[in-house]
C-alpha cells in the first residue's frame, strides 16, 4: 500500500507543478447525459493528460489555442480547441463499437466499466422495470436475469417476493442485498409464515418487507451482482447478491414532468376444478351424498372478483449548474379478486444534489417514505382463510347460502356466525364471508428512509466519500375478529390483535478511492473504507387471546383485555462493524487485476472466541479482442475468473441468552450454545469463470458464467437434550454446508435492425445444483426441518446429500411388483416420512423479445421454469371432501381402479370405492405422494404493446407513450393444479406447496406516459 | 440513539480498525426487553419465577395440542376415561402402535419447562432460602413421579451436570423422591410450627394461597400416592412411607378444601376444547358402561348427552376401527366437570381411597377401611355437587352395563367390571371396589388412572379389538409404558442406553415397570 501511495504523489506533485497556464474543468458525459468516469483527456500533442472521477468530471491545465482530445474507449473521440471558456462540458456519442463503454454500477455504488469486471453483473434499465408495472418492483424482475429465481407469495397486490441467486445457500436467509446508491436498503418485516394449518394468531400472514414498497418510477436502472466476488464489499449482508438500484438523477441543464398511469384488471387465473354431480349429508361438512346437481365450477369463480390496480406516479426533476432536484410521488390503488381486499400506497420522494467549495464538495440528500395499508391481506392454510371454506363448503348449501353469514341470537342480543345447517363451526370451516366481514385485518406499513452523501475532491485522483443513512419501517397489523367465530381459534366475547413492529438501521461509511493512471500502460483503481451497520428491531403484540377474550363482546381496544397473557413485547439488535479495502490494477485497458479484503466485527458473535472474521477476494479479467487481432466480426471478447469469499455473522442473541417474561412467566432462552462450546462466522467461498463475447456490429453477443460454490459452518440450531440444564429446546452450532453449482448464459442479439422494423432478443438462461452436506446425524438424524408438518403430510427438510429443500410426504406401501399393499379393513398401507419430491428446479429460462415498428413497440417475456416438484394439499383436501373434480368423476365411473395386493392373502384388488379410496389416499394427512406435481412450467409472463405518439405533433408534451399490458397472461405449459410460481411463503420454508393459497392473477392493462 | 451511533461511528471511523469497539457487543446482543439475573434478584424474584411455569406444566392448561400430546393421546385414553376416534394415518397409541412424535412430548415438556427451573432454584435457594428449596421439591417429586410412571427409568440424579445426562433406575428415583419430600415436610413443618409468614403467596398459582401447612398436607398426600404404588414391589417400605404420610403431625386431605386446584391461566379448559371445539374427544366405553350401570348422579357432571342415541350418554369404544375421524362425531362430548378452567392435581376423594386400600393392607391408616372407602365416595360426590350419596354407597345391585355400538355391532361387548358400589367381603373385591370408585373420582387424570389400572389390573376395562401393535403388546395386558422419547434416542443416546440398562425388558410398550410386578394383588 505505502508504495502505491509514493506513486500517487509522484502523479500528483508532476501535475501542480505545471504553471503559468489556464484550468479548464467540465463534465464529460454519454449521450443520455449519463457522466463518464475513467474518460481521458489530453493536450494534443503534448504529454499532459487526465482522466475524469466518477461524475465525469475532469480539471485541467491548458493553454489557449491549444486542442484538447476527448476520449472514452467505445465512443467518438472529441477534439475542441480550447478558448476563453474556463468550462468545457463535453458529450461524447456512442462511436461504432459499444461493447466497450457501458459503465455498470457495482458495490458501494462505484462506478466501474463493463469490461473490467471480473464478475458477472447483470443489469436492467428502469424502462424494464416499469414497462408492465407491479405493485412490487421485483415482480418485474422475473425471467429477465440469469440466475435469479422469483417467487411471488400468495397475498396479492403488496405482498413480498421471494428472490434467490444463484441458489440457496443458508439454512436461515437466502434474500438478496438490496442496495441503493450505495447504501444497503433495511429490509426487514414482520415475518413469514411457516405451517400448513395456518398461524393461530390471525392466520398465515405475509409480514411485508420493505422492497415492496419502493417506487419504481425513482430508478433509472438495477444491477444484479450474483456472486460472492461482486458482493464481498457488502460483506455479511451480501453473501447471497446484491440487487443494486440507482436513483434516477436529473439530467444538467434540463427540466422534465413525468407522469404514469397505470391501469390493470386482475381475474383469478388457474382455480382447481370442481364436481357439480354430488351433494353432502346433512350434518356431514364433507360432500359424499346422494347424487344431485349441485353448483360446481361456477360459484367458486363467481366468488372471486375483478381486482383492479392503478398506480399513478408524477416525477419532477430539475438540474442547474452544480445543483439538481427530484420529486416524485407515486399512488397505488387497488382492489384484490378476494372481496374485501384493498391496497392504498402513497410514496413520496426527494433527492436533491449540490456542490460546494469549486466544486471540491458534492452533496446529496435524499429522502423517501412510504405509506401503504392493505385490508385483509389474503392468507394461506386452513384457518382464517375464506378460500378454505370456499371451496370445502359442504355442497348440500350454495355459496350464495352462506353470503347470510350472520343470524340474530335474541338470547345474546347479537348477531352469531350463520353456517346452515352445522350448529357449531370449526377452526377449519367457517363461513368465508364471516371470515371476510367479522374476521377483518388491515396491515399496514410505514417506511422511511433519509440518507446524505459526502463526496470531497481532494485531488484528481483521490475523493473521500462518506454517507449517513437511516432507515425505519413500521408494521402493523390488526385483527378484529368477532364472537361466534371457531372457538379454538376466538374466544367466545371476541379477540382483538394488534402487533407492530418496527426495525431500523443506521449506516455509514467513509472511503477513500484512489483512481489514476500510473502510466500509459497501467492503471490503478483503489478501495479503502470502513462502515458501521446497525439495526434494531422493537416488537410490540397485544392479543386478547383465545382463552382470555375480551370483558365487553365484541369491543377491539386494549383496556377491554380481560387479562396480559398475549401482550408480547420483542426485540433485537445487531452491530456489524467492517473495514475494507480494494484495488483494480490495470494492464493497457486490457488486463485487469481485482483483489479486496474485508474484516468484519459483529455483534452477534460476542461472547465467542473473536467476533472478528476476515475474507478475501481476487479476480483477473483479460479483453482478448483487444490484446490479440481478432476476425472483424468479432468486436468484443473477455474472460474473467475469480475467487472470493464472504463471511456470514450468525443470528442475534444467540450467544448471549436471556431470559424473557410473557405472561408473567418466566421464559427460558429457548436457543443458546451447548455448554463448553462456542460459535463462530459462516463462510462461503465461491469460484466463478466466465466469459463475454459480441459479434457483428455488437447484434449479436452472449456472456456465460459457470460458478461453484459452498457455505461452511452454517449456524444451525439442532434440538438440544431436553435433561439439558438451562432448559434450551435447541442449541446454536456451526454444522452443515450448502454446496450450488450452476451456470448462467445470456444470449442477445438484434435479429432485424431496420428503418422501420426492429427486433431485439435475450435469452437467460440458468441451471443450479445445489446439495446439503455435513448435518450432523446426532441430534438430527441428518435431517433439519424447515417446516413441521404438525399432524399434515407436507414437510420441508434439508437432508444430508440432497438438494437444498426436499419435499417429504407419505407414499403407498408397494411389493416387489409396485402393488400398492391393502389390509384387510380395505385401508391402504403408507410408508414413513420419506422423500416425494424436490422444490427446485432444473433450469429456467427467461426469452424477451422486443420488436419494433414505427411508433409501435411490442415486448413479449416467456418465462419458464424447468424440472422440481410441488405438493398440492389443496387438491387433496377438496378431494377428502368431494368437491374436487376428480371425486365426481370417480363416483360417475363407481370405482377407482388401483393397482393393490391384499397384504394378507396375495389376492389383487384392481378397483375401490370412490369414497373409501379418497377417505384412505386423500386430505391434509394422506398419501401425499399421489398429490405431487411437476413443476416445469412456462408461461407469458409479461406482453405489452406500445404506441409513442409523434414528438412534433404533441402539443404540450415532450413524449407520449400509451400502451396495453399484460402480465401473466397464461401457461404455455403447467401441470400442476396451482400456479408453481407462487409460494405461500417467501421465508425459507413452506416451499414447493399450496394449502388454499390465494390462486394466481391474470393482469391485463393500459400504461400510459407523458413527459412535459 | 441516533446521536450515540454517530458518536461511536466517528470514534470507530476514525481509528480505522486498529481497533474495532467491540465491548458492548454482549450487551447489544442480549434480548432487549429480557429479563437479566441482577434484576430478577430483587424479592426473590430469581426464584419464584421458577416455580411459576411449574402450575402450567405439569398438566398443561394452556396449550391444548400441548396437553393433547402431554397425556390425551396417552394415559387419557388407555385409562378408559375417553378417546379421540381417529385412526391419525394408521400410527395411534389407542390401537397399541405407539406414535413416537407424540410419546416423547411428556418428557420433554417437563425437563425443560419445570424441572430445569427447579435446579436453578435449588443453586439458588438450597442451604439459603430453604423454604423455597422445600417448596421446588414438592413441585419436583410431583413432576418426577408422573414422568416415571410413564417411562421408567429418567435423569433424576444426574440432572445437571457436565455433558448429558444418565438416567437413574424407577427404584432409585422412588427413594431419591422419598427422601426429596422428607427434607420438604421437615422444613416446612418446622416453619408451620414457627408461625413463619408465607413466602410463597404472591407465587402461589393454586387454591393453597401459598400455605405452608397446605403444601405439606399435598407432599404428605403424595407420600402416600407412592408408598401405595410399590406397594407390590416393596411392601415393608411402602407400608412405612403411607404410615408416615398419614400419621404425620400435619397429614394428609381429609376435607374437599384441601383438593389441589389450579387455575388456568387463560380460563380456558383444553379437555373441553379438544372435545367440543375441535369435536376430536368422546367419552371412553367403560365409563358408559360403568357410570351407567351405576346410574352414577356423576355422569350427567362428566358428560354430555350424545346427539347419536338422543338423550343418552354414548361412549366410544377405545381401539377399534374407526372409519373416518368424524364417524363417532356424534357420541357424548365432555361436561360440566371439564369447563372450569381447574386442573385438579389430587384430590380428597383419592387420598381417602388411598388410606382405604392400605387399611385393606393392614397399615395404620387412621381408619378402618369401609369407613375410609365411604369417605371417598362422599368427598367425590361433594366435589362435583352431586347428591345421593348414601344410596349409592349402600347399593348393592347395580352392576356396570354391557356396551353397545349403535355404529358397528363389532365393537359390542357385555360388561367387564362386575362389582357393585356397597363395600363387599373379600380383599380382591374390595380392592376392585375402591379402585373402580377411585377411578370415577380421579377422572379426568388419565395419567393416575392409567398407572393405578397397571398396578392393580382394576377397573376392569375393555380391552381394544384392533391391536396394531404387530405383536409387542398384548391386547390382554395393554400398553405398560411409553418408550423413551425420540429426542432422546436422537440427541442424549447414551442416557437412553443407560436407562434401557436398569429398565428390566425392551424399550418398547409392553415392558412392566419396577413397581408393576407381575403377581397377585395381595
Amino acid at each position: 500500500m505505502k508504495k502505491i501511495f509514493l506513486i500517487f504523489m509522484i502523479v500528483f506533485t508532476a501535475q501542480v507543478s505545471l504553471a503559468q497556464v489556464k484550468s479548464v474543468k467540465g463534465v464529460i458525459t454519454d449521450s443520455d447525459g449519463m457522466p463518464l468516469p475513467g474518460a481521458s483527456v489530453a493536450v494534443q500533442g503534448g504529454q499532459k493528460g487526465t482522466t475524469t472521477d466518477f461524475d465525469g468530471l475532469y480539471t485541467i491545465e491548458v493553454q489557449k489555442g491549444q486542442s484538447l482530445v476527448f476520449t472514452y474507449v467505445g465512443l467518438e473521440t472529441q477534439t475542441i480547441v480550447v478558448g476563453d471558456a474556463a468550462t468545457i462540458n463535453v458529450k461524447l456519442v456512442q462511436g461504432a463499437s459499444n461493447a466497450l463503454n457501458e459503465v455498470v454500477v457495482t458495490s458501494l455504488g462505484i462506478k466501474k466499466t463493463r469490461k473490467s469486471l471480473a464478475y458477472a453483473a447483470q443489469e436492467l434499465k428502469g424502462e424494464e422495470l416499469t414497462r408492465v408495472k407491479d405493485a412490487n418492483l421485483i415482480n418485474t424482475v422475473a425471467g429477465k436475469i440469469a440466475g435469479v429465481a422469483v417467487t411471488r407469495s400468495s397475498s396479492g397486490a403488496g405482498g413480498t417476493t421471494k428472490v434467490t441467486i444463484r441458489g440457496n445457500s443458508s439454512f436461515v436467509n437466502n434474500q438478496p442485498l438490496y442496495v441503493i446508491d450505495g447504501i444497503p436498503l433495511y429490509n426487514g418485516g414482520a415475518g413469514q409464515p411457516n405451517g400448513t394449518f395456518g398461524d393461530l394468531n390471525g392466520g398465515n400472514k405475509d409480514g411485508g418487507d420493505v422492497v415492496s414498497l419502493i417506487n419504481p418510477d425513482d430508478y433509472e436502472g438495477m444491477t444484479v451482482l450474483k456472486g460472492a466476488a461482486a458482493s464481498v464489499l457488502y460483506g455479511s449482508q451480501g453473501a447471497n447478491g446484491v440487487i443494486l438500484l440507482s436513483s434516477k438523477k436529473a439530467k444538467a441543464g434540463a427540466e422534465s414532468f413525468n407522469v404514469n398511469s397505470v391501469t390493470t384488471f386482475e381475474t383469478a387465473a388457474y382455480l382447481p376444478e370442481f364436481q357439480s354431480d354430488y351433494t353432502s349429508n346433512p350434518g356431514d361438512p364433507r360432500s359424499w351424498g346422494p347424487k344431485q346437481k349441485v353448483e360446481g365450477d361456477k360459484e367458486i369463480k363467481d366468488f372471486f372478483e375483478v381486482g383492479n390496480t392503478q398506480i399513478t406516479s408524477m416525477t419532477f426533476t430539475k438540474a442547474t449548474d452544480g445543483a439538481s432536484t427530484a420529486l416524485s410521488y407515486a399512488n397505488t390503488n387497488g382492489s384484490g379478486i378476494i372481496p374485501g381486499n384493498h391496497i392504498k400506497k402513497n410514496n413520496f420522494g426527494i433527492r436533491q444534489t449540490s456542490k460546494f467549495f469549486n466544486d471540491k464538495l458534492s452533496v446529496a440528500v435524499t429522502a423517501n417514505y412510504v405509506t401503504q395499508t392493505i385490508n385483509n391481506r389474503p392468507t394461506n392454510g386452513l384457518y382464517f382463510n375464506p378460500i378454505a371454506g370456499v371451496y370445502s363448503h359442504p355442497r348440500a348449501f350454495t355459496l350464495n347460502d352462506l353470503k347470510t353469514y350472520e343470524v340474530f341470537d335474541p338470547v345474546k342480543n347479537m348477531m352469531q356466525q350463520n353456517y346452515p345447517g352445522f350448529a357449531t363451526v370449526n377452526e377449519s370451516n367457517e363461513n368465508p364471508y364471516w371470515q371476510i366481514n367479522r374476521q377483518k385485518s388491515v396491515d399496514k406499513n410505514n417506511f422511511f428512509t433519509g440518507a446524505i452523501a459526502l463526496d470531497y475532491k481532494i485531488a484528481e485522483w483521490f475523493h473521500l466519500t462518506s454517507r449517513y443513512s437511516y432507515n425505519r419501517n413500521e408494521s402493523n397489523f390488526q385483527k378484529g375478529m368477532y364472537g361466534s367465530s371457531a372457538t379454538s381459534l376466538v374466544h367466545p366475547t371476541g379477540r382483538y390483535i394488534n402487533s407492530n413492529l418496527i426495525g431500523t438501521q443506521n449506516y455509514a461509511d467513509l472511503i477513500a478511492l484512489f483512481n489514476t493512471k500510473i502510466n500509459d500502460n497501467f492503471s490503478f483503481n483503489g478501495t479503502l473504507g470502513t462502515s458501521i451497520n446497525h439495526s434494531r428491531t422493537t416488537g410490540l403484540t397485544i392479543d386478547s387471546g383465545i382463552g382470555g377474550g375480551l370483558v365487553y363482546d365484541n369491543i377491539f381496544t386494549l383496556g377491554n383485555f380481560v387479562n396480559n397473557n398475549g401482550n408480547v413485547q420483542t426485540g433485537s439488535e445487531r452491530e456489524v462493524q467492517s473495514v475494507f479495502a480494494a484495488a483494480t490494477f490495470g494492464y493497457k485497458d486490457y488486463l485487469f487485476l481485482d483483489v479486496a479484503g474485508r474484516n468484519d466485527w459483529s455483534s452477534t458473535l460476542a461472547n465467542t472466541q473473536d467476533p472478528g472474521y476476515f475474507y478475501p477476494a481476487v479476480g483477473a479479467t483479460a479483453i482478448l479482442s483487444e490484446m490479440t487481432t481478432m476476425p472483424e466480426f468479432v468486436n468484443y471478447g473477455k474472460v474473467r475468473a475469480t475467487f472470493a469469499q464472504v463471511g456470514n455473522d450468525i443470528a442475534s442473541t444467540i450467544t448471549s441468552p436471556t431470559s424473557s417474561i410473557v405472561a408473567g412467566n418466566i421464559v427460558n432462552p429457548t436457543v443458546g450454545p451447548r455448554r463448553g462450546t462456542s460459535l463462530k462466522n459462516e463462510l462461503k467461498s465461491e469460484l466463478e469463470l466466465g466469459t463475454e463475447w459480441r459479434f457483428f456490429n455488437n447484434r449479436l453477443g452472449f456472456e456465460l458464467s459457470y460458478y461453484t460454490s459452498e457455505t461452511k459452518n452454517q449456524f444451525l440450531q439442532v434440538p438440544a437434550e431436553s435433561t439439558n440444564p438451562d432448559g434450551f429446546t435447541f442449541y446454536g452450532i456451526n454444522a452443515g454446508s450448502i454446496s450450488n453449482k450452476g451456470f448462467e448464459v445470456v444470449l442477445f442479439a438484434d435479429i432485424v435492425r431496420g428503418e422501420k422494423f426492429n427486433w431485439d432478443t435475450r435469452i437467460n438462461f440458468s441451471q443450479n445444483r445445489s446439495r446439503v452436506n455435513d448435518i450432523p446425524s446426532e441430534s438430527t438424524g441428518g435431517r433439519i426441518v424447515l417446516t413441521d408438518p404438525g399432524s399434515n403430510s407436507y414437510r420441508y427438510s434439508l437432508i444430508e446429500g440432497r438438494p437444498f429443500g426436499v419435499i417429504e410426504g407419505f407414499d403407498f406401501k408397494r411389493d416387489a411388483q409396485g402393488r400398492i399393499l391393502v389390509n384387510d379393513d380395505n385401508t391402504l398401507q403408507r410408508t414413513d416420512w420419506k422423500e416425494i419430491g424436490n422444490a427446485n428446479p432444473d433450469f429456467m429460462l427467461g426469452w424477451s423479445n422486443t420488436f419494433k415498428l414505427g411508433a409501435f413497440t411490442a415486448n413479449i417475456l416467456l418465462d419458464g421454469r424447468f424440472g422440481g416438484e410441488v405438493l398440492s394439499l389443496t387438491q387433496a383436501i377438496n378431494d377428502f371432501n368431494g368437491v374436487s373434480k376428480a371425486t365426481g368423476d370417480a363416483r360417475n365411473a363407481g370405482t377407482v381402479n388401483i393397482n393393490g395386493v391384499k397384504a394378507s392373502d396375495g389376492t389383487a384388488v384392481t378397483s375401490m370405492d370412490p369414497y373409501e379410496y379418497y377417505s384412505n389416499v386423500a386430505g391434509r394427512n394422506g398419501v401425499s405422494s399421489q398429490y405431487i406435481y411437476d413443476a416445469t412450467n412456462v408461461s407469458v409472463r409479461e406482453v405489452s404493446i406500445g404506441y409513442t405518439f409523434n414528438k412534433t405533433k404533441l402539443p404540450v408534451f415532450q413524449t407520449a407513450t400509451v400502451s396495453l399490458i399484460a402480465r401473466n397472461l397464461f401457461f404455455i405449459y403447467k401441470d400442476a393444479p396451482f400456479d408453481p410460481n407462487v409460494a405461500l411463503s417467501t421465508g425459507e420454508g413452506l416451499q414447493g406447496v399450496d394449502v388454499f393459497g390465494m390462486p394466481s392473477t391474470r393482469s391485463i392493462g393500459i400504461n400510459l406516459n407523458l413527459t412535459f | 440513539m441516533t446521536l450515540n451511533i454517530i458518536k461511536r461511528t466517528a470514534i470507530c471511523l476514525s481509528l480505522l480498525a486498529a481497533f474495532s469497539c467491540t465491548d458492548n457487543f454482549d450487551e447489544m446482543n442480549q434480548n432487549p426487553v429480557g429479563a437479566t439475573t441482577p434484576d430478577l434478584e430483587q424479592n426473590f424474584n430469581n426464584i419464584k419465577s421458577l416455580i411459576k411455569p411449574a402450575f402450567t406444566r405439569l398438566y398443561i392448561s394452556d396449550v391444548t395440542w400441548q396437553y393433547q400430546l402431554q397425556q390425551s393421546l396417552q394415559a387419557d385414553g388407555w385409562s378408559g376415561y375417553m378417546t379421540t376416534p381417529n385412526e391419525f394415518g394408521g400410527i395411534n397409541n389407542h390401537n397399541y402402535n405407539l406414535n413416537q412424535n407424540w410419546n416423547g412430548y411428556a418428557w420433554d415438556d417437563a425437563y425443560v419447562n419445570i424441572i430445569a427451573n427447579l435446579f436453578k432454584i435449588e443453586q439458588r435457594a438450597k442451604g439459603k432460602y430453604d423454604q423455597f428449596y422445600s417448596w421446588s421439591l414438592i413441585i419436583k417429586v410431583a413432576t418426577m413421579q408422573r414422568i416415571t410412571d410413564m417411562y421408567g427409568p429418567a435423569v433424576y440424579s444426574k440432572f445437571g451436570g457436565d455433558g448429558l445426562a444418565t438416567y437413574d433406575s424407577q427404584e432409585q428415583i422412588y427413594t431419591q423422591m422419598f427422601k426429596d419430600l422428607d427434607f420438604a415436610v421437615t422444613d416446612l413443618t418446622a416453619r408451620v410450627a414457627d408461625g413463619e409468614v408465607s413466602k410463597f403467596t404472591e407465587t402461589d398459582q393454586s387454591n393453597y394461597g401459598g400455605s405452608y401447612s397446605q403444601w405439606v398436607k399435598y407432599a404428605n398426600s403424595l407420600r402416600l400416592r407412592l408408598a401405595m404404588r410399590i406397594s407390590k414391589v416393596n411392601p415393608s417400605l411402602a407400608k412405612t412411607e403411607a404410615e408416615k404420610a398419614v400419621n404425620h403431625s400435619i397429614g394428609v386431605f381429609k376435607l374437599n378444601a384441601d383438593v389441589l386446584k389450579i387455575k388456568s391461566p387463560l380460563d380456558l379448559n383444553v379437555i373441553d376444547v379438544m372435545s367440543h371445539a375441535w369435536v376430536g374427544l368422546f367419552m371412553g366405553a367403560d365409563m358408559e358402561s360403568i357410570l351407567g350401570g351405576y346410574q352414577d348422579p356423576r355422569m350427567a357432571k362428566y358428560w354430555e348427552p350424545s346427539v347419536q342415541v338422543a338423550g343418552e350418554y354414548k361412549g366410544v369404544r377405545t381401539g377399534i376401527v374407526y372409519p373416518t375421524p368424524s364417524t363417532y362425531a356424534n357420541f357424548s362430548q365432555t361436561g360440566a366437570r371439564t369447563k372450569t378452567g381447574e386442573v385438579t392435581w389430587m384430590s380428597t376423594a383419592e387420598v381417602y381411597f388411598l388410606r382405604a386400600e392400605g387399611a385393606l393392607r393392614g397399615w395404620n391408616m387412621d381408619g378402618v377401611a369401609k369407613d375410609l372407602y365411604e369417605a371417598g365416595i362422599r368427598a367425590s360426590f361433594e366435589q362435583n355437587g352431586v347428591e345421593g350419596a348414601a344410596a349409592y354407597i349402600a347399593d348393592n345391585v347395580k352392576v356396570a352395563k354391557d356396551y353397545v355400538d349403535p355404529i358397528n355391532p363389532v365393537n359390542n361387548s357385555p360388561a367387564v367390571s362386575k362389582v357393585t358400589v356397597a363395600w363387599g367381603a373379600t380383599n380382591e373385591i374390595n380392592l376392585e371396589k375402591i379402585i373402580t370408585q377411585k377411578w370415577i373420582a380421579t377422572y379426568p387424570d388419565g395419567q393416575e388412572a392409567w398407572s393405578e389400572f397397571r398396578r392393580t389390573g382394576y377397573p376392569k376395562l375393555f380391552r381394544i379389538t384392533n391391536n396394531k401393535s404387530g405383536g409387542v403388546i398384548s391386547t390382554a395386558l395393554g400398553v405398560r409404558r411409553l418408550p423413551f422419547p425420540l429426542s432422546e434416542a436422537t440427541n442424549n443416546p447414551k442416557g437412553v442406553e443407560s436407562g434401557v440398562a436398569v429398565l428390566g425388558g425392551p424399550d418398547n410398550g409392553a415392558t412392566r415397570l419396577w413397581w408393576d410386578v407381575d403377581k397377585a394383588n395381595f
